[in-house]
């Protein structure tokens, strides 16, 4: 597994297009991430006011609720990562290197394998990052210091870690699937930020839909990655969150992602490269 | 002489056409073995199966007398249709990703690049190379880690005369080495250069197999030449083992009786007072055998 892994490292360690990827996203992240009490600030400055609320005084950081509402904004950040990973299987099917490989003496399973390896390794790093930036901006706006509440909602790392894996083996899936990266960013950018959630609302919310079918929409790949950190804003207005992850949200994610490298793996297997 | 690979009824549908139907062929070890056929035959695809990036349809193959595996694509250097690289590596880099896969050190990198004469262009990324030196880092790169088959599709596509004749002499020199070469091209004049054995392929089933030298061998085409054509042309007439004659341009092209040699011949004109300035057994080329052989082909097949 490390030898696959360092393959796919020499793949991409000269690779420009990745790093400056990776520089986007956490760039983007650090921003975001770092500035909410400026941003609390600039709406108090604006006049603004959450049911009479002081902005300024809303404990974004406060630990422990930092790990969800962290890891709950994160996500979004999440299909960037996504680019990457499918950029680089595609670039190995139009360069016909993945051919190359095979025949070089990876079985394609290996291959497979070694782009694996790069997800987890995407997924590992964004929650080893997400839970430094957490703890740092935590540890400056926090008022409470204890390391009881420090470590404890820890969960929200890993549900975080399994969001981003899951996510980002749909995306090798959809590259392997379309072998052409543009037409894969594009779909999968369109699906995961517009299809689906309107099709989620219309499940949801629209009065003509048959009840049966209302009870899928948790089912749905990315509406079910999305319940696995739920929205916690709303606490800060004192309405009931879910601050915790569920079990059966996992599961199903857990269904989706086997789901995911099974089909992948039945791809592979059956296409001439 | 062990078999490294052996092809038993190979079989290979797109729909309804067969690209490669029911072939069968061995290569032994230390042979250079030519894979002939026109454009669309089936070699390319053959040479996908084997190495395990096309799915058969049915028949069998064996690499080393047994299954192939990932492990027995290590033992093959190989290069099929254009050379595959990424284009933002430097030509070391894009080598040092196929040892990592191959499971060997970096330090044979060096050697190959210096062999195929890219060494002084070793840190540019490959993007930047013209198609023979693209041709050349493919070569290399199949002879990396020093693997004891080599296969070559269409190695010199592309190439200059120059270029095409430094790979030639590549090839032969590991060859030289015991190297066991299976060697796709549609240029006979290369395979004819360079291979012990050929088989030839046409719409995807082998038609003819059989060793390059005696091909080359079975002609009995003489030519002769003297100061005076005319002369000679009527004296030969009269030489009682003569099958055929043909005037070409500044010497006459005979066939011969089977049993009879051009001592009889050369005895017989010198008889007649005649001295000739030229006399030889032409060589038939590969060319010349391969249109035959397709030819016979077509018409069974019509």
């Amino acid at each position: 597994m490390i030898r696959l892994f360092e393959i796919e490292w020499l793949k991409l360690k000269n690779y420009k297009v990745f790093w400056a990827l990776i520089i986007t996203y956490f760039l983007g992240l650090i921003l975001v991430l770092s500035s909410g009490m400026f941003l609390m600030q600039f709406f108090k400055y604006k006049g603004a006011e959450f049911k009479g609320i002081d902005p300024t005084i809303i404990p974004l950081y406060d630990f422990p609720d930092v790990w969800q509402n962290m890891t709950y904004i994160a996500t979004f950040f999440k299909i960037i990562l996504a680019f990457i990973v499918i950029i680089s299987v595609t670039n190995e099917i139009g360069y016909r290197t993945m051919r190359q490989n095979v025949i070089e003496g990876l079985s394609k399973w290996e291959f497979l394998l070694s782009k694996l390896s790069l997800v987890f390794m995407l997924s590992f790093a964004a929650t080893v990052f997400l839970f430094f930036e957490g703890l740092i901006t935590g540890l400056i706006y926090s008022t409470v210091k204890d390391l009881r509440s420090i470590f404890s909602e820890l969960e929200f790392l890993a549900g975080y870690f399994l969001e981003v894996f899951t996510f980002l083996s749909f995306a090798l899936l959809i590259g392997i699937l379309l072998k052409r990266a543009g037409f894969a960013i594009v779909l999968i950018f369109m699906y995961t930020l517009i299809f689906e959630p309107f099709l989620t609302i219309n499940l949801e919310h629209n009065p003509h839909i048959y009840e049966s079918l209302k009870s899928i929409s948790p089912y749905l790949p990315i509406r079910s990655l999305n319940n696995l950190i739920s929205v916690p804003f709303q606490r800060y207005v004192f309405m009931e969150i879910q601050d915790f992850i569920a079990w059966k949200d996992v599961f199903i994610v857990l269904g989706w992602l086997i789901i995911y490298q099974f089909s992948i793996y039945k791809l592979l297997d059956k296409r001439d490269i | 002489m062990s078999e490294i690979l052996s092809i038993e009824n190979l079989v290979k549908d797109y729909g309804k056409i067969k690209a490669v139907n029911k072939l069968s062929m061995e290569v032994e070890e230390g042979s250079v073995y030519g894979l002939l056929g026109p454009n669309g035959s089936g070699k390319t695809t053959t040479l996908g199966i084997i190495l395990d990036v096309i799915k058969k349809t049915s028949g069998k193959y064996n690499w080393f007398g047994s299954t192939s595996s990932s492990e027995s694509r290590k033992k093959i250097g190989a290069i099929l249709e254009v050379p595959a690289f990424y284009p933002h590596l430097s030509a070391r880099r894009n080598l040092r990703i196929i040892t990592k896969i191959k499971g060997k050190g970096a330090d044979s990198i060096d050697e190959v690049l210096k062999l195929v004469n890219l060494h002084d262009r070793k840190d540019d990324p490959f993007r930047t190379f013209s198609l023979g030196m693209k041709q050349r880092l493919a070569i290399g790169a199949a002879l990396i880690s020093n693997p004891p088959v080599l296969i070559l599709d269409e190695p010199t596509n592309g190439l200059d005369p120059q270029g095409i004749a430094e790979i030639r002499k590549l090839i032969l020199q590991v060859a030289g080495q015991g190297k066991t070469i299976l060697l796709a091209s549609h240029l006979l004049d290369e395979v004819q250069k360079v291979c012990t054995h050929f088989i030839v392929l046409n719409k995807g089933r082998g038609i003819y197999s059989g060793l390059v030298d005696e091909v080359l061998n079975t002609s009995n085409t003489i030519e002769i030449a003297s100061k005076d054509l005319q002369k000679l042309s009527k004296a030969v007439k009269e030489f009682s083992h003569l099958n055929s004659l043909e005037e070409e341009k500044d010497l006459l092209a005979i066939q011969l009786n089977n049993s009879v040699d051009t001592h009889a011949l050369n005895t017989f004109l010198i008889e007649k007072g005649i001295v000739l300035t030229h006399l030889a057994i032409r060589k038939s080329s590969l060319e010349q055998k391969f249109l035959k052989i397709l030819e016979e082909s077509d018409d069974q097949t019509v």
